[in-house]
């Protein structure tokens, strides 16, 4: 399990995030949402080891993240951060490779081959990274963190993604998530920040939604996942509902004009 | 299609020895060419001849006096134009691949004025630690620009990164400060200098490669290729480091000793150069350059390349530096200042359209 325990980050006295506690199962997709400065980066940055909290602590398998080398810690979770600028033209093939640098058992090229063919970049392979899109910068990526946690491993693993899918396109989506969910047979916990509502309403187990620097609402979709919920959280009215079809479950927002009188009174 | 498919990796390995082997070859063409052509002529039959009467192969078709001129003032001169390019050169690409940018130079990031500062602090201040042990006139001065260079390398990077991000024009202000900073505390020193020191400095200054032999050459690669082999070792961390510290950390590399090892092994490398040459300028921006335009990013190659590239390039240097007022001599950082200024407006037009 990956925990963060009372976690609590400033930057020059000013709480970023104040007391959050958070669970993340391994076989289970987490998907963290909020507002914008809500903190879902920062919480990301927390557990990923980018930054160190200022109180409490994150432990990797029961063992504090401090206590891992960084060798170590590349086995036991992969990280898919935003934004990667290239400071030098790699190839797409290079970027994705760059993976297995401290993967504990062989990756053969074969291996990459599959994760790309099934990202639908195979074909990008020679070329340069720069002069990709951002939607194939993001399955470059997202294949390299990938291959990095590919080979199966006896002990519990993480794959944490901050908005990995905000520049594809919807069918990419799918595709992108429904992998992901597959990665839950292989005993390894996925964490997603991500803002399409809808798309967390039909893929992620288990939800984090945090507001002004704490968490808000956590637990099981079915659980905390519902209108009133999503409401507070954005305060902006959004419903969740079955599909009509029974295929799945719908998050809509009203149109602005619909509610612009509704939300001038509430103010 | 599944056997090329297959073969990724191996037909790039064959590509980058492929590579290495064509600079090795132009490498040895400079070199007999150098070794060759000067100010005194040994035809390359002599040449060839010389080399191998050191291999113990009988040949009898040069005269002492080309023995002699080849090996005991060309040959370290050209061992030590290789040894100071290649360092340049890679010491060049480790730098970028710390910075994390392509316009970065130990010239222009004041690491070899730093270099040169402390090394002139040796010359008028060291005289008494020369007393205190013969050891330390042989070694002292490349140590000074050493830790010169290290100093320096160490506060640019400081003052120009913002938790793994560098900033290219906050770095290059940077260099231009310590440039101007080290200028300055290099005339106050001379300024207390006496005239023993003063003649010294003038001697160093003007250094280029006219003053190297073998003891010089011996010093020199003691320092230099440790340091080089200390970055040779270390292309997968600095290919993990172009998507970024934080992306490298993530995948298993040790940032903080990678970046200690790389200050480290290219402040060495620079500071041992400017106290054996002086500063020459550019090698460590245009060689990493042609070889990652040419052959691609992946720092197996371009570590190596730079290597080989940066020693063609200062000895073919040393060649027209040696030949072209000959039997005058220009001074070695007039051509590759020549070579290099051009290339680098070029770089900055570029920048943007070369899009890394």
């Amino acid at each position: 399990m990956l925990q963060g325990i009372n976690i609590h980050f400033c930057i020059s006295d000013k709480p970023i995030i104040g007391e959050a506690s958070v669970k993340l199962f391994p076989g289970q997709f987490t998907a963290i949402i909020g507002p914008n400065g809500a903190g879902k980066s920062t919480l990301f940055k927390l557990l990923s080891g980018d930054l160190t909290c200022s109180r409490g602590n994150i432990l990797y398998n029961g063992r504090p993240i401090q206590k891992y080398r960084s060798k170590e810690l590349a086995q036991i979770r992969a990280v898919m951060p935003q934004h990667t600028v290239l400071s030098f033209p790699f190839s797409a093939w290079e970027v994705v490779e760059l993976g297995s640098l401290n993967a504990p058992r062989e990756i053969s090229q074969q291996d990459i081959q599959d994760v790309m063919e099934r990202l639908q970049i195979w074909h990008l392979r020679d070329r340069k990274y720069s002069l990709l899109s951002g939607g194939e910068k993001q399955r470059i990526q997202l294949a390299r963190v990938l291959i990095q946690i590919w080979k199966n491993q006896p002990f519990p693993r993480y794959l944490l993604l901050d908005e990995p899918i905000s520049s594809m396109d919807v069918s990419l989506q799918h595709l992108v998530l429904a992998m992901l969910n597959d990665l839950k047979d292989r005993n390894i916990g996925v964490l997603a920040v991500l803002h399409d509502l809808g798309l967390v309403a039909n893929y992620a187990d288990q939800v984090i939604m945090m507001k002004a620097g704490s968490i808000a609402f956590q637990g099981n979709l079915s659980e905390v996942y519902n209108s009133k919920n999503l409401e507070k959280l954005f305060g902006y009215p959004i419903q969740v509902k079955n599909h009509e079809s029974g295929m799945g479950v719908m998050v809509h927002s009203l149109p602005y004009h619909y509610i612009n009188h509704t939300i001038k009174q509430a103010q | 299609m599944k056997t090329l498919q297959s073969d990724i990796r191996t037909s790039k390995l064959r590509y980058q020895n492929a590579v290495m082997l064509m600079l090795l070859l132009i490498l040895s063409v400079i070199v007999l060419l150098s070794a060759s052509f000067g100010a005194f002529h040994i035809p390359v039959a002599a040449v060839i001849g010389i080399f191998k009467s050191q291999l113990g192969i009988d040949s009898h078709v040069f005269t002492d006096a080309q023995a002699q001129v080849l090996l005991n003032i060309r040959m370290p001169r050209i061992l030590m134009a290789m040894l100071i390019g290649g360092g340049l050169g890679l010491a060049g690409a480790a730098l970028q691949g710390l910075f994390r940018n392509p316009l970065v130079e130990p010239g222009l990031i004041g690491v070899s004025a730093g270099g040169a500062f402390f090394a002139v602090l040796f010359i008028v201040f060291g005289s008494s630690l020369v007393v205190m042990s013969p050891l330390f006139s042989l070694i002292g001065l490349p140590l000074f620009a050493f830790l010169g260079g290290l100093l320096v390398t160490m506060c640019v990077y400081k003052i120009a990164s913002n938790s793994g991000k560098t900033d290219i024009s906050v770095l290059i202000l940077a260099g231009v400060a310590i440039n101007a900073l080290m200028g300055a505390l290099i005339g106050l020193v001379l300024f207390y200098a006496d005239d023993a020191a003063l003649r010294n400095f003038t001697f160093w200054s003007l250094g280029d490669l006219g003053g190297s032999n073998w003891s010089k050459l011996g010093i020199g690669s003691l320092l230099i290729i440790p340091a080089i082999g200390m970055i040779l070792k270390l292309y997968p961390e600095l290919n993990a480091m172009a998507l970024g510290e934080n992306e490298a950390y993530h995948i298993g590399v040790n940032i903080q000793k990678v970046k200690y090892t790389l200050f480290l092994s290219s402040a060495l490398i620079v500071g041992t150069a400017v106290s054996m040459s002086g500063t020459i300028g550019f090698v460590g921006l245009v060689v990493p350059h042609l070889i990652r335009l040419g052959f691609g990013a992946d720092h197996r190659l371009v570590l190596p390349g730079s290597f080989l590239l940066g020693a063609i390039l200062l000895s073919g240097a040393d060649l027209l530096a040696r030949n072209i007022v000959r039997p005058a001599e220009l001074p070695i950082g007039i051509i590759t200042a020549l070579l290099g200024a051009p290339f680098f407006i070029y770089l900055i037009l570029n920048f943007k359209k070369i899009n890394y």
